[in-house]
Formats: C-alpha cells, sequence, structure tokens
C-alpha cells in the first residue's frame, strides 16, 4: 500500500501538470491577495475615519432630539473578507440609531460614494481562484487515473500482485490529494503571511481556527472533483474521451449551472405583498399623527399656537425653527415622522410653553417608540419575504452544483454570509435599545435639554457605547456544518459509487 | 488540398463526443437567453415608456404656466432608450442610472427659486441586494467564456495528437506544405465550431422575432450581423491560441494543461484582477463629503451678489429692477457653478473607469465584451453616449427659452427672476424633445480601436502557431 502511494505521488510530483499547477495557482492568490490586501486597507481607514467623524459630529449637538443621523454606528470591514468577499463590500456599513425606526439591513449606506461604476467590474476573492483552478487541477489530475492505466495496460500488471483493488484506489486517491494539497497549501500559507505582514489587519486566535475551516472546505471542494473526474476515468474506456467529459463537466458545474439557473428561475418577490405591508405601517403612522394632533388640539397652551392643529410643529416663540418630516422609502417599507428643534435660547414669553412641551415630547416620544414596535411586527416578516427568502431560494438552487457548496461554507466560515452580516445589524437593534433605555432612565425625552440648549446641553458621553464582536467560531462552524456534511457525504457516496464500479469492472 | 484536410477535420469532428456536448450546451444556453429576453425585455420598454409619459406631461404642465417656469424648472428627467439587443450583452445595466436629471432644484429664498441643473443620480442597487452574485446569461458570456473553451477543446490536439500516433510524418511525407496542413486544421475547426454555434444563435434568434414585443429593425439585424463576425474573430483568437500551444507541446494532455490555464488566468481572472489593479493605482475621483464641501463653498461665493441684493427693494421701480438684475445674477450663476461641479465629478468617475477599461484590454475576453456592448448599444460606453445626447439637449433647451424670452417684447430678458423672464405660456409642441439616439457609425468609430486590437491578437496567435509549426521537429 505504501509503495502505491509513493509510486503514485512520485509519478504526479514529477509531471508538467504539476509544476504549472503550483504556478498558476500561487500566481493567482499572490496576485489577488495584494489587491485584496489593498482594498481591505482602504475599506479599513473608511471605517476609521468615519467613525471619528460621526463621534465628532454627534458631540456637536446641543439638544438631544437633533441627534437623528448623527448617532451613526459603522461596521467594520471583516478581514477574512480576503478569503471570501461574501456581502461584505456589497451591503452598506454605515446606519443610524434613532428611536422612530428599527435599523435593518436594508436602512444602511456606504461610508464614501466612491465611484459607482467600478461596480461594473465583478469583484475578486480567493475562494473564487480555488473554484476555478483547483477543481480544474482536481480534474486534470484525476482524467487518466484509472482509464490511463487500462490504457497502457500497467492496471492488469498491478493486479497481477496479491493487492485488493480497494487498495489501489485508495492509494490513488491518497497521493493525488496529498499533490493537490500542496498547490492549495502553499498558496494559502503566503497569503496569510502577507494578512500577518499587514498593519491594517491582526489576526487572532480565532480567526485562525476560522481560516482552518476555509482550508478544511477547499479540501473536501477539490477532493469531490477529484472524485468526479475519477468516476468518469472509471466510466470511460478511453483517456481522451475522459478528458473531454471532464472538461465539459467542469464547464457545467463551475461557469455555466450557477449562471443559467438564476437566469432561469426568477425569483422576484410579489409588489402587492410589498404594497400591502408598506400601507399598514404607513396606517400605523397616521393614527399616531391623528392621535398627535388631537392632543394638540386639546392642549390650552400648545395648541393655539399651532398651526391650526394641521401643520407638523408648533411655534415656540424663540426658537429658530420648528421643524416635522417624514422619511418615506416603500421599497425598505421604511415610514415614519421625524420632529424636532433648533432651539438655542427660548424666548421668555414662551417660558410658560416648556413644561407643556416637555409633557407633550414624553407622550409623543414614547408613542413614537411604541408605533415603531408595532410597526416592526409588520416589517420585520415582511422584508424576510420580499428579500431574504429569495435570496435563500437562490443560494439553495447553487448548491446542486458542489461550487455553491463551497462558496456557502467559506461564507459561512468567513463570516461574510447573510447571517454574519445580520449579526452585525441586530447588534446595532440591541444598542438601540440601550440607548433608548437609557433615555427612558435619565427621562431624557421630557428633559429641557430634548429641544433647547439654554439651560445645560445634552451630555453625549453618558451614552452607552456601541460595540460589536463578530460571532464565536462555534457559530461560524454551525453555520458551515451543513454545507460541510453535504460535500462530505458527496465525497463518500462517489467514492462508493467509483469503487464498485472499479470493483466491477473488466481490466 | 487545404480542403481536403479540413474536410476530413470536420468529418471527424462531428462524429466526436465534444460536438455533440457543444451542440447541446449551446443550444441549452441561447434558448435560455432567448426565453429571459422575451421576459425581461417588456418591462424594461415598459419603464421607458412610462418615464418618457412623465417626462412630456411634466413639460407640457410647466409650458402651460408661463416660460418662467419652464426655465426654472427645467426638461425633467431625461430617459436612456433601452436597446433591443439587450440579449447580447447585459453590460451591467442594473449598475447605470436609468436617466439623467435635468430638474434638480436646489434652493429656494424669498421669491427666488434656483434654476434646474444637469444632475447624474448614481444607482447601487448592491445595498439592498442580498442575493448571490452571478453572471446574466447573454451572448457575452456565451461566446466570451463558454465558446472560447471550446475552442480551445477543439484545438488542443490538433497537432500533438497526430505527432503521437504519427500520422503526421506520414501526411508530411506526401508533398503536402505545412502550412496547408495548419490552414486546412484551422478551417475544419472553424467550421466544426460555427456549425453548433450557427445553429444556436439561429434558434435564439428566431424565438426572439417571434416575439411581437421585441421589433428588430434593419439596423439591429446589421448590429447582429457586426456581433456574428466579431464573434467568428474571437473564436479564431482562441483556435490560433490552441493550435499554438498545441504545435509547441509533445503530448496533447500537456498542451490541454497549458491552455487551460492560460485560458483560465485570461479569461476568468484577468479582467477583475486588473481593473482593481488600475483602480488601485489611480487617483481616486472626488468623494461625497469633497463635493459637498465645494459646492457649499461655491453657495459662500456668492454671498457678495446676495448682499447687492438685499441692498435694494422694491420701493422704486429703479431700485426693482437693480433687484431683479442682481436675483438673476445670482441664480444663473449659481446654476452654471453648480453644473459645472456635477459635471467635474461625473468627470472625474469617467477619467477613472476609463482607465480601468483600457488596462482590462490586456485580456481578450475585455475586447469582446467592449466590443459586444458597444455594438449591442448596452454598457457604459452606451451610457457616455446618452450623457453626450443628455447634454447636447440641455444646450438645445437652454437655448430655446433663451429664444422664446427673446421674442416676448414684454420680457426684461433677464434670466432667473419671475419678474425679468416672459411670463407667457409656452406652446409645448415648440419645445424640442429629447430623443436618445443610437447611431451605427458612432459605434463602429468608438469600437475601432477593439476591433483592431482583437485582430491584431488573432493575427499575432495565428503566425504565432504557423511559426511554431513550420520549425517543429515531426
Amino acid at each position: 500500500m505504501m509503495t502505491l502511494i509513493r509510486r503514485e505521488v512520485l509519478d504526479n510530483l514529477m509531471t508538467f501538470r504539476f509544476a504549472a499547477a503550483v504556478f498558476i495557482t500561487l500566481l493567482l492568490v499572490v496576485a489577488n491577495t495584494i489587491v485584496l490586501l489593498k482594498d481591505y486597507e482602504q475599506r479599513f481607514t473608511a471605517y476609521n475615519r468615519g467613525v471619528k467623524e460621526s463621534h465628532q459630529r454627534l458631540r456637536k449637538e446641543k439638544t438631544y432630539s437633533n441627534y437623528h443621523e448623527k448617532l451613526v454606528v459603522h461596521r467594520p470591514p471583516n478581514p477574512l473578507g480576503i478569503f471570501n468577499l461574501g456581502l461584505d463590500k456589497r451591503i452598506g456599513n454605515k446606519i443610524n440609531v434613532y428611536h422612530a425606526f428599527v435599523p435593518t439591513l436594508w436602512d444602511a449606506e456606504k461610508h464614501e460614494s466612491d465611484n459607482p461604476f467600478l461596480n461594473l467590474f465583478t469583484s475578486m476573492d480567493i475562494v473564487l481562484v480555488f473554484q476555478g483552478v483547483l477543481s480544474l487541477l482536481a480534474l486534470i489530475f484525476a482524467y487518466d487515473a484509472l482509464a490511463g492505466e487500462r490504457e497502457r495496460g500497467t492496471l492488469r500488471l498491478v493486479l497481477t500482485h496479491p493487492i485488493r483493488r480497494a487498495h489501489i484506489l485508495l492509494a490513488k486517491y491518497i497521493s493525488a490529494m496529498l499533490c493537490l494539497l500542496a498547490p492549495l497549501l502553499i498558496s494559502l500559507l503566503l497569503s496569510i503571511t502577507m494578512l500577518t505582514t499587514s498593519t491594517a489587519i491582526s489576526l487572532n486566535t480565532d480567526e485562525f481556527l476560522r481560516i482552518g475551516g476555509i482550508i478544511l472546505t477547499s479540501f473536501l471542494y477539490l477532493s469531490l472533483f477529484y472524485l468526479i473526474g475519477m468516476c468518469i476515468s472509471a466510466l470511460t474506456p478511453r483517456t481522451s474521451t475522459a478528458l473531454m467529459l471532464s472538461m465539459f463537466a467542469w464547464g457545467f458545474l463551475v461557469l455555466v449551472y450557477p449562471n443559467l439557473i438564476l437566469t432561469i428561475v426568477e425569483i422576484r418577490p410579489k409588489p402587492e405583498a410589498q404594497a400591502s405591508a408598506y400601507n399598514q405601517i404607513k396606517q400605523m403612522w397616521e393614527e399616531l399623527d391623528r392621535e398627535n394632533k388631537r392632543l394638540l388640539r386639546n392642549d390650552a397652551i400648545l395648541g393655539p399656537l399651532s398651526r391650526n392643529g394641521e401643520g407638523w410643529g408648533f411655534y415656540v416663540k424663540g426658537s429658530e425653527y420648528t421643524f416635522g418630516e417624514s422619511e418615506d422609502k416603500p421599497s425598505i417599507l421604511l415610514y415614519f415622522f421625524q420632529t424636532g428643534f433648533y432651539a438655542g435660547k427660548i424666548g421668555a414669553e414662551s417660558e410658560s410653553q416648556v413644561p407643556h412641551l416637555q409633557n407633550y415630547y414624553r407622550f409623543y416620544n414614547r408613542a413614537t417608540v411604541n408605533t415603531v414596535q408595532r410597526t416592526w411586527l409588520v416589517r420585520k416578516p415582511a422584508l424576510a419575504a420580499i428579500y431574504i427568502q429569495p435570496a435563500n431560494l437562490g443560494r439553495m438552487l447553487l448548491k446542486f452544483s458542489p461550487v455553491g457548496l463551497y462558496d456557502a461554507a467559506t461564507e459561512a466560515w468567513a463570516g461574510t454570509n447573510l447571517a454574519g452580516i445580520q449579526d452585525f445589524f441586530r447588534a446595532v437593534q440591541r444598542y438601540r435599545l440601550a440607548v433608548l433605555d437609557y433615555f427612558n432612565d435619565e427621562k431624557i425625552f421630557e428633559s429641557r435639554q430634548w429641544f433647547a440648549a439654554d439651560q445645560g446641553t445634552a451630555d453625549w458621553n453618558a451614552l452607552p457605547q456601541f460595540s460589536f464582536r463578530r460571532s464565536d467560531t462555534g457559530i461560524n462552524a454551525k453555520r458551515a456544518l451543513p454545507d460541510i456534511l453535504l460535500l462530505f457525504t458527496m465525497n463518500v457516496v462517489l467514492f462508493t459509487a467509483i469503487l464498485l464500479i472499479f470493483i466491477k469492472s473488466e481490466v | 488540398m487545404i480542403w481536403h484536410i479540413a474536410k476530413r477535420e470536420i468529418y471527424d469532428n462531428l462524429n466526436s463526443l465534444r460536438f455533440a456536448l457543444t451542440t447541446v450546451l449551446l443550444l441549452s444556453l441561447m434558448l435560455t437567453n432567448a426565453v429571459v429576453q422575451l421576459r425581461e425585455h417588456p418591462k424594461r420598454i415598459q419603464e421607458y415608456r412610462d418615464g418618457v409619459a412623465k417626462y412630456q406631461n411634466r413639460l407640457a404642465t410647466h409650458a402651460a404656466d408661463s416660460l418662467y417656469k419652464l426655465a426654472e424648472q427645467g426638461p425633467g428627467n431625461l430617459y436612456k432608450k433601452p436597446s433591443p439587443l439587450h440579449f447580447c450583452a447585459e453590460g451591467g445595466e442594473v449598475f447605470l442610472s436609468a436617466y439623467a436629471q435635468g430638474s434638480y432644484h436646489r434652493w429656494g429664498a424669498g421669491t427666488l427659486e434656483s434654476f434646474w441643473i444637469l444632475a447624474y443620480p448614481s444607482v447601487n442597487p448592491n445595498l439592498y441586494n442580498i442575493r448571490p452574485n452571478v453572471a446574466k446569461v447573454d451572448w457575452n458570456f456565451i461566446i466570451g467564456y463558454v465558446l472560447s473553451l471550446v475552442a480551445l477543446l477543439f484545438t488542443f490536439d490538433a497537432i500533438s495528437i497526430e505527432r503521437e500516433r504519427g500520422t503526421l510524418r506520414l501526411m508530411l511525407a506526401n508533398s503536402i506544405s505545412r502550412h496547408t496542413v495548419l490552414i486546412g486544421k484551422f478551417l475544419g475547426a472553424l467550421i466544426s465550431i460555427s456549425i453548433p454555434f450557427t445553429l444556436a444563435v439561429l434558434i435564439n434568434l428566431l424565438v426572439i422575432s417571434t416575439s411581437s414585443n421585441i421589433h428588430l429593425n434593419i439596423e439591429a439585424w446589421e448590429r447582429l450581423g457586426i456581433i456574428y463576425f466579431i464573434a467568428l474573430l474571437y473564436t479564431c483568437l482562441f483556435l490560433g491560441l490552441g493550435l499554438f500551444v498545441s504545435a509547441r507541446v509533445q503530448r496533447s494532455a500537456v498542451s490541454l494543461v497549458v491552455l487551460l490555464f492560460i485560458w483560465t488566468t485570461l479569461v476568468v481572472f484577468m479582467p477583475s484582477t486588473l481593473a482593481s489593479i488600475a483602480n488601485g493605482l489611480s487617483s481616486s475621483p472626488m468623494s461625497y463629503d469633497e463635493f459637498r464641501k465645494r459646492s457649499s463653498q461655491l453657495e459662500d461665493e456668492l454671498d457678495e451678489l446676495w448682499d447687492k441684493y438685499y441692498a435694494h427693494s422694491d420701493d422704486t421701480p429703479e431700485d426693482l429692477r437693480e433687484q431683479i438684475r442682481w436675483g438673476g445674477e445670482i441664480v444663473t450663476r449659481d446654476a452654471k457653478q453648480q453644473e459645472q461641479l456635477h459635471g467635474d465629478q461625473l468627470n472625474q468617475q469617467i477619467t477613472q473607469m476609463n482607465r480601468a477599461r483600457a488596462i482590462t484590454r490586456i485580456s481578450p475576453v475585455s475586447i469582446f465584451q467592449h466590443l459586444l456592448e458597444s455594438f449591442a448599444g448596452t454598457g457604459f460606453e452606451r451610457h457616455l453616449q446618452f450623457l453626450e445626447n443628455v447634454k447636447s439637449h440641455a444646450r438645445q433647451f437652454r437655448i430655446f427659452i433663451a429664444d422664446i424670452d427673446k421674442a416676448d417684447p414684454e420680457s426684461l430678458h433677464i434670466f432667473g427672476v419671475r419678474e425679468g423672464m416672459s411670463q407667457k405660456p409656452v406652446n409645448p409642441e415648440a419645445i424640442p424633445k429629447f430623443q436618445d439616439t443610437l447611431s451605427l457609425s458612432r459605434d463602429f468609430n468608438g469600437a475601432a480601436m477593439d476591433l483592431l486590437l482583437l485582430t491584431l491578437f488573432c493575427i499575432v496567435l495565428l503566425s504565432g502557431a504557423y511559426l511554431a509549426f513550420v520549425r517543429v521537429e515531426v
């Protein structure tokens, strides 16, 4: 057995295809790592700049009510995006925290609107290189594994010795995998070395574990393609036919199928569902609006000053101006009102209004928070139905090809898949609740500082700080596990199938 | 003799497995492409028509009000006409705005209103898109990726297998010159690939032309003819590459390995990697923050004029006239400056993009993509043409306003202020309408460089194959 493996390894190592494989993989991986690293560093600087700017902008505000679009949370770029970029670069990385809406993935924006035309180019990552090159390599190693020996007659020669066929197969498999691992590991090690030398990235143990997961998945993917090639090789009598079939199989699985299936299957949400959810949300806000106007009309002090109880604001003498606006985005089911003041100093004649105003804001802000909670019950399932379900269906369809499985599993390890991105937005949602708790505890909604800055200004330093930690490796592993298991099962099934075919076949 | 060898090659190929698989693959891809086009195209047309209808209604409403209103509000959103040949090259149209904004209104102060300027909205559907990222199955994909791979699979063993079997020596022992053999082999492979490809193209076009929604006019057919020719040229390029490597390398298996690695590098990885490198090297365009800063700087520069404007009031007719004059000055200068700024930002973005596109031309698949987009009337090059059309329409629109105003004797001919301009309604028929035109000759001029480059690549590889084959030991 060992002799067989040794013979096969030596045979493979000496070939031209091995040298070519190592060279090409190294070249592509190194070139892409350099580009991706630079891109990561740029995004990291933009992130740091963004965090700093938001911090300063918030502190310039003197009243609490003006924190809309000033309390901004940023999503740091994921260093493992170099391996699989996933959604990391695509989805917005800057989001407002405000009491009048629950922040979701679709409310996020980009740090800097850089050149929008550059979206025309597709982005690269290391997993994509492996997807294309390693699978091709595995097939090239496999196509003549059995057919070649049969053609040359060496198979018959080997079988005259008292060796079991299963052992021959296993020896071939192990030796080929050893050879295939070389380009995979060498290129990955090189790119990891380049990562560690970068100043923007500091990898911790957790991240190394995740890279380990990516390597494991790559290994399974590689092995699967080797087995596909071997299966073809076992089924066809001639190497040239095996080669041709392997190449077409590769073209179909890697190149054609993913694009074809998502072009054929049109997954589009129903516009009616979107419209009905949006109308429900809008109605809830209009209810709040009516309640608000009723209150203003009945208020002896604020009422007469309000614009006939129709408009959104009321005049307070001495304030610069009042405002009320609504945010209206049907495509992401977002609708809310915002009101506020830019009041530096409240005039003496308006001083009698202040207790009423405080009272009013206590009611209004709490009612807003309640309304948000109610709309969220509609918005959350609607967003899932409109955006998440079609995306998941598309991903599931892709998983019929090993390429899709590999992509999904490595994305899960890297934490750049949908679940990984959602982790961040869930953290933002928790942060919003923490801010609301703080506002409630400190009675900020009904404080004078909510709308006026003449007697003490807003204190932003006491506000809870946002922090986001990526999920544990355990959770990543759990997310990647189904796909890895599927890959593994496919490996086992194919190996058994090849074994059966090989044992039954005539030499 | 050439024909004899070619015929033998064709017969050989017709019976082979690769021919059958190629036919099935190309037919299924082309059929999918046609079906998707039938499904998607009516929606695009509908969107365009809705946009144009809105544009015309808006113009008519403002024209009925007064010339001033029309001059202040501008022509409105100008829509890009969708190409009927969208199925040839999808061109990343989702990332390119479907219209230019000719109504961007920025401020109002008292009776003064800012005038419209041309703005170029950018679209980023990626922000909401959490779906897996895949390429659309268009001709660009089918030919650029699949057909090029097929071309290599047809030629990788053309010479090496004959050498392995020893038939090459046999053939050359007769009085057949080497170039005859090579040309025969080349023609054989080209014709063998053209058969399934042409079949697939014909079926694709048949399905598409049966639909009543998609009207292909004579120009579209001309464009399709050019695209077909370019596809063959592109195939020749890969055939040349295949023959070259096949002649240089001793064994056909090695030849295939070399070819496949060259192919993955050139076709799959090079375009995006090169683009990223190019973008990393070139200076990035004006960022959003910088843009905002410059915009407010320009507004601050108008402060002096505002002081002069506020120094006058409508107490006396002369005073009022002065005020109108300064008001007009503010509005026109502001519009001019801001439009210039928007144009600058756009130009910087375009410059960066053009540089990246120039560098990706090292890869033949990028050249092919550019060519296909040019002739299909989609993609970046087409977007630039659309922007040119928009700019020339904006000029035309402004000249029209000035002419009408001049014709009105009651007008003071001071632009920018209601009191200074003609108040009469305008005949909506007389307003120049925006027409987004596509012209084949212009596309041809734009694509000439790419076409030459592709031909050059093709000639280099074919002569390389010839030289390699002439010098080879049999």
